[in-house]
C-alpha cells in the first residue's frame, strides 16, 4: 500500500502541500483499511454505520434515499430491525410499518445487508447514543484526499468510460452505468443513470459511496478491488460536473430498472439482421446443391 | 532428373461392360461401414451423363481441381490460402448430400412379420442416415442403373462443345450411345486434395505415389473434398474425418491385385509401375490445356534408358522394381502406344489413371424407314462414330481431338489388321492404310491385339515388389528407432473426437 501511495505521490500535482496531503491520504486509507477489521473486532459502531449505512441513512440529519435513523431503536424493537435490515423486501409483504416506508420512499428499494449480530449490535448501539444526546452523525472519512481542479473532470469521464483502467483491476463504470452523452451507445444499464447523482446524494454521501460502495452488486466487486484516492477525486469531479452538462436529466432511483430499453433491443435485432444478410453476400456463391436443380430445370 | 515411382492404371473402356463388380468388391471391402455408406471410391458412370455426384465434372459449381494462371504456375480454383481460412468453418463449394444420393435400405423384415392381409407385405426405402422412411430420389449413376429418365443424360457437362443438333442426336432413336465409364481415385501426380488440405492429413506415398489421409491427422475440413475434382475424397460423417481410395495398398504389399482389378469381369484393368520425371513435373504444368496430355506424357520415362535406370537407383529404386515397370502394361499403353489417356487433364491434377476410349459399334441409319446397317466399309470410320469425337476429347484429352483420334484409328487399324488375319475380307491395302495412318507396323498391332484381347491376369497387373522396408529407409527417420517404437499402431476404431 505504501508503495501505491508513493506512486501517488509522486502524480499529485499539489508539490508544494503533498507531504501534508501525503499523510491525510495516509491516514483516511489507514482508516478505511482498518474499519472493516476494527468493525469486526472491535464493533466500531461510526465506522460501520459510516461505510454501510451512511450512502442512504443518517442518524439525526434528516431523510437522505432512506428515512433518518434517528430513534429508530424506540419505535421498533432490536428483532424488527434485525429482520428488516437482513431482507428489507421481505418485510415489505409481510409488515405494514415497513410496507408504509417502502411506499415513502418509493421507488427506491433498500438491498439486503450482511451485518453480523455483533455488527447490528454496534450500529443499534450507536443510534441510542446519538439519539439520547440528539446529535446528528458526523462522518470522518468522507473527505476527498485533495481538492479539485478542472484537470479531474475530464481524467474522471476517462476513467467512467474506461479510456483508463482503473488501478486496482475493478471494471470501468460505465460497463453497468451510463452517464448522459457518454460513448456512442451510452454506458451499461445494469446500474442506474448516475446524470443526476450528485443531486440524489450529498457530497460526503457520494465521497463514501465512492470509497466503499455498499450496493450488493458493487460490494462484491469493490471490496478486493477498491477506486484508489486519485480516482474517487476524478470521479467525484467528474458525476458533480454531469449534471451541469446535461440539466435536464431527471434522478434515477437507486435499484435498476427492471426493463430493458426497447431502442437498445431494436438496435440488437437490426445488427444481427445485417451481420447474417452480409454473410449472405459474402458467401453468395456457395453451394446450393447441384442435382435438385437440375432435375427441377429439366422438367420445366 | 528425379527419377520416381508410380503405380498407374490403364482402364480399357471398349471392353467394360457396365457391371459394376468392380464397385460391389470395392463397397464389401472398404466402405460398408457407418457414415461411409454413401461412398463409391469406385463406381461406375454411364456416359453421357452426370454421374457421381452430379455433374462432377462442372467446376464452376464445385470449385474443384487447379488453374493455370497468368505466370503459368497452377493455383487451386477453390481459391488460395486466404480465402481458404477465410472459409474454413464454411467451405462454400462442398457437394450436398443430395448431389451424392442419400444412402438407404429397405425394411425387409416387414415382408417376414407382416400379418396375413390382402395385399402383399412391400419392403420400405429407409435411409441409411437417419434411419427413417424416405423416398428414393437418386442414387449414383441413377437414370440408366434405377431411375430411366433422360434428364441426367441431357445434363453431362461435357456437351458443352456440342450444338444442340449434335446434342439431339445423341438421344434419337437407333443413334442412341453410351458407354461406361469407371472411376477410382486417379493417385495424381498433382493431386489437389493434398494441396489443399490444412491439416497436412493427405500425403502422396513416396515409394510407389499412392495418395492417402492419415486417419489420425484429418480434422475434416473438407477442403480435400472440394479440392478433388473428381470428387474422390468423401467425408464420413461418422467418424468425422475424409476418406479415399487406397489403392488397396495391403493388397499390392502382398503382392495382390486391388479389388476392383482382381474382380473385373471385362478385364478391363490394367496396373504397372511408371518412372517419371519429378524435376520436369512443374513444366508439364506450364502448357495449355490442349498441349496438356502430351506434357503429362513426357515425364513419363523410359524403365529400359540406362540413365533413367542409373538415376532411379539413385533414388532407392531397387533392380526388381525396375524389371517390373519394364513389363508395365500401362507404360505400353499410355507412352508406347499413345492408346491411353488421362482424364479431364484440364483439371491439371496429372491423373495416373489411364482411359483407352472406347471404339464404339457400327453406326446404323434409317433411309426412309428402311433400318440400314450396312456400310461401304466393315466398320464405319471414327469420323462418323455414334458419338462425336468432340465429346471424347473433352473427357480425354482436354478438347484436344487429335488425341482421341489416334487412340481410336490405332484400335480401328488394329481390328482391320486381326480381320484380315482370321477373316479376309478386307484388302491387304486397306490393313496397311491403316496402320501407316497412325504409324504401326504389323508386331506392334500383334502386340496391342495381345494385351487387349488376350492377356493373363500377370500380364494386366504387375505389381512391382513393394520393397517396403526399402520404403522405410528412404524415409528420413531413424530406421531402427522407427522400429522399436512403432508398436502396434492405432488400434482403436476411429470415433469421432477421439
Amino acid at each position: 500500500m505504501r508503495t501505491v501511495m508513493r506512486e501517488q505521490f509522486r502524480q499529485s500535482r499539489a508539490g508544494e502541500i503533498a507531504i501534508r496531503w501525503y499523510l491525510t491520504i495516509l491516514l483516511v486509507i489507514a482508516g478505511t483499511l482498518f474499519a472493516a477489521d476494527r468493525a469486526r473486532g472491535q464493533d466500531d459502531g461510526a465506522k460501520l454505520f459510516e461505510t454501510r449505512c451512511y450512502s442512504c441513512h443518517n442518524i439525526g440529519g434528516g431523510d437522505k434515499q432512506g428515512p433518518d435513523l434517528k430513534g429508530v431503536t424506540e419505535r421498533q424493537s432490536r428483532e424488527w430491525i434485525e429482520e428488516f435490515v437482513k431482507s428489507p423486501s421481505a418485510m415489505r409483504s409481510k409488515d405494514p410499518v415497513a410496507a408504509e416506508l417502502f411506499k415513502r420512499f418509493s421507488p427506491t428499494i433498500m438491498p439486503d445487508q450482511t451485518l453480523s449480530p455483533s455488527e447490528l449490535d454496534s450500529i443499534i448501539s450507536l443510534i441510542k447514543n446519538l439519539t439520547s444526546k440528539n446529535e446528528t452523525f458526523v462522518p470522518s472519512g468522507a473527505k476527498l484526499s485533495r481538492a479539485i481542479v478542472p484537470a479531474d473532470i475530464v481524467a474522471g469521464k476517462e476513467l467512467f468510460a474506461g479510456e483508463i483502467r482503473l488501478a486496482n483491476g475493478a471494471p470501468s463504470c460505465n460497463s453497468c452505468h451510463s452517464v448522459n452523452g457518454i460513448g456512442a451507445l451510452g454506458g451499461g444499464t445494469l446500474g442506474p443513470d448516475l446524470t443526476a447523482v450528485n443531486i440524489k446524494y450529498r457530497d460526503p454521501e457520494l465521497i463514501s459511496i465512492l470509497q466503499a460502495p455498499n450496493f450488493p452488486t458493487m460490494n462484491t466487486i469493490f471490496t478486493n478491488h477498491k477506486l484508489t484516492d486519485e480516482e474517487v477525486v476524478q470521479l467525484f469531479a467528474y458525476l458533480q460536473n454531469a449534471k451541469q452538462l446535461n440539466p435536464t436529466a431527471a434522478v434515477v432511483p437507486t435499484q435498476a430498472a427492471a426493463t430493458t430499453d426497447p431502442g437498445f433491443l431494436i438496435l440488437g435485432f437490426a445488427a444481427a439482421t445485417l451481420v447474417l444478410v452480409g454473410l449472405n453476400i459474402f458467401w453468395r456463391k456457395r453451394s446450393h446443391g447441384v442435382r435438385k436443380e437440375m432435375v427441377r430445370r429439366s422438367r420445366i | 532428373m528425379d527419377v520416381r515411382l508410380q503405380i498407374s492404371m490403364v482402364f480399357h473402356l471398349d471392353k467394360c461392360i457396365g457391371c459394376h463388380t468392380c464397385s460391389i468388391a470395392c463397397k464389401n471391402v472398404w466402405t460398408d461401414r457407418k457414415g461411409a455408406e454413401y461412398m463409391w471410391w469406385n463406381n461406375v458412370e454411364t456416359k453421357p451423363g452426370t454421374g457421381y455426384p452430379t455433374k462432377w465434372e462442372d467446376q464452376s459449381k464445385y470449385n474443384g481441381g487447379w488453374e493455370k494462371q497468368e505466370n503459368g504456375k497452377p493455383e487451386l480454383k477453390m481459391g488460395n490460402r486466404a480465402s481458404k481460412l477465410i472459409n474454413i468453418f464454411h467451405n462454400p463449394s462442398l457437394p450436398k448430400m443430395d448431389d451424392y444420393y442419400e444412402p438407404f435400405t429397405y425394411k425387409y423384415e416387414d415382408l417376414f412379420d407382416s400379418p396375413e392381409g390382402a395385399d402383399q407385405p412391400t419392403a420400405r426405402p429407409i435411409s441409411m442416415v437417419t434411419g427413417k422412411f424416405m423416398d428414393i430420389e437418386a442414387g449414383p449413376n441413377w437414370d440408366d442403373d434405377l431411375g430411366g429418365s433422360p434428364v441426367y443424360g441431357e445434363n453431362d457437362p461435357n456437351f458443352k462443345g456440342l450444338t444442340p443438333e449434335e446434342q439431339q442426336e445423341l438421344f434419337d432413336v437407333e443413334r442412341l450411345v453410351f458407354f461406361y465409364l469407371p472411376r477410382i481415385c486417379n493417385h495424381c501426380l498433382n493431386p489437389a486434395c493434398v494441396a489443399a488440405c490444412p491439416s497436412g492429413a493427405i500425403y502422396k506415398r513416396g515409394e510407389d505415389g499412392i495418395v492417402l489421409i492419415n486417419q489420425e491427422v484429418c480434422r475434416g475440413w473438407r477442403m480435400c473434398v472440394t479440392a478433388c475434382p473428381y470428387k474422390k475424397t468423401y467425408y464420413n460423417w461418422s467418424t468425422g474425418k475424409s476418406e479415399k481410395c487406397i489403392l488397396c495398398f495391403p493388397r499390392l504389399e502382398t503382392g495382390q491385385a486391388p479389388a476392383c482389378f482382381h474382380s473385373c469381369v471385362g478385364r478391363i484393368r490394367y496396373l504397372g509401375g511408371i518412372l517419371y520425371d519429378a524435376d520436369r513435373l512443374v513444366d508439364a504444368l506450364k502448357v495449355d490445356d490442349d498441349k496438356l496430355v502430351e506434357a503429362h506424357r513426357d515425364i513419363i520415362l523410359d524403365p529400359r534408358d540406362p540413365v533413367v535406370r542409373e538415376k532411379a537407383k539413385e533414388n532407392g529404386i531397387d533392380e526388381r522394381t525396375l524389371e517390373a515397370c519394364e513389363r508395365s502394361p500401362v507404360y505400353r499403353y499410355v507412352k508406347e502406344w499413345k492408346m491411353a489417356l488421362p482424364l479431364h487433364s484440364e483439371f491439371r491434377t496429372l491423373p495416373m489413371l489411364f482411359y483407352v476410349p472406347p471404339l464404339l459399334p457400327v453406326m446404323a441409319k434409317t433411309d426412309d424407314g428402311v433400318y440400314e446397317t450396312a456400310n461401304e466399309e466393315l466398320f464405319s470410320p471414327i469420323e462418323k462414330a455414334r458419338l462425336p469425337i468432340k465429346y471424347l476429347a473433352s473427357l480425354f484429352s482436354a478438347g484436344n481431338t487429335g488425341q482421341v483420334s489416334y487412340a481410336l484409328k490405332k484400335q480401328y487399324a488394329v481390328r482391320l489388321f486381326k480381320r484380315l488375319e482370321t477373316v479376309g475380307d478386307v484388302t491387304k491395302e486397306v490393313v496397311e492404310h491403316a496402320l501407316a495412318e497412325c504409324g504401326m507396323d504389323a508386331a506392334e498391332a500383334e502386340a496391342v491385339y495381345r494385351l487387349t484381347s488376350l492377356p493373363t491376369m500377370d500380364e494386366r497387373v504387375v505389381i512391382p515388389p513393394m520393397h517396403r522396408e526399402e520404403a522405410m529407409a528412404m524415409l528420413d527417420d531413424d530406421m531402427w528407432e522407427q522400429k522399436g517404437s512403432a508398436g502396434f499402431g492405432f488400434r482403436e476404431a476411429p470415433v469421432r473426437g477421439a
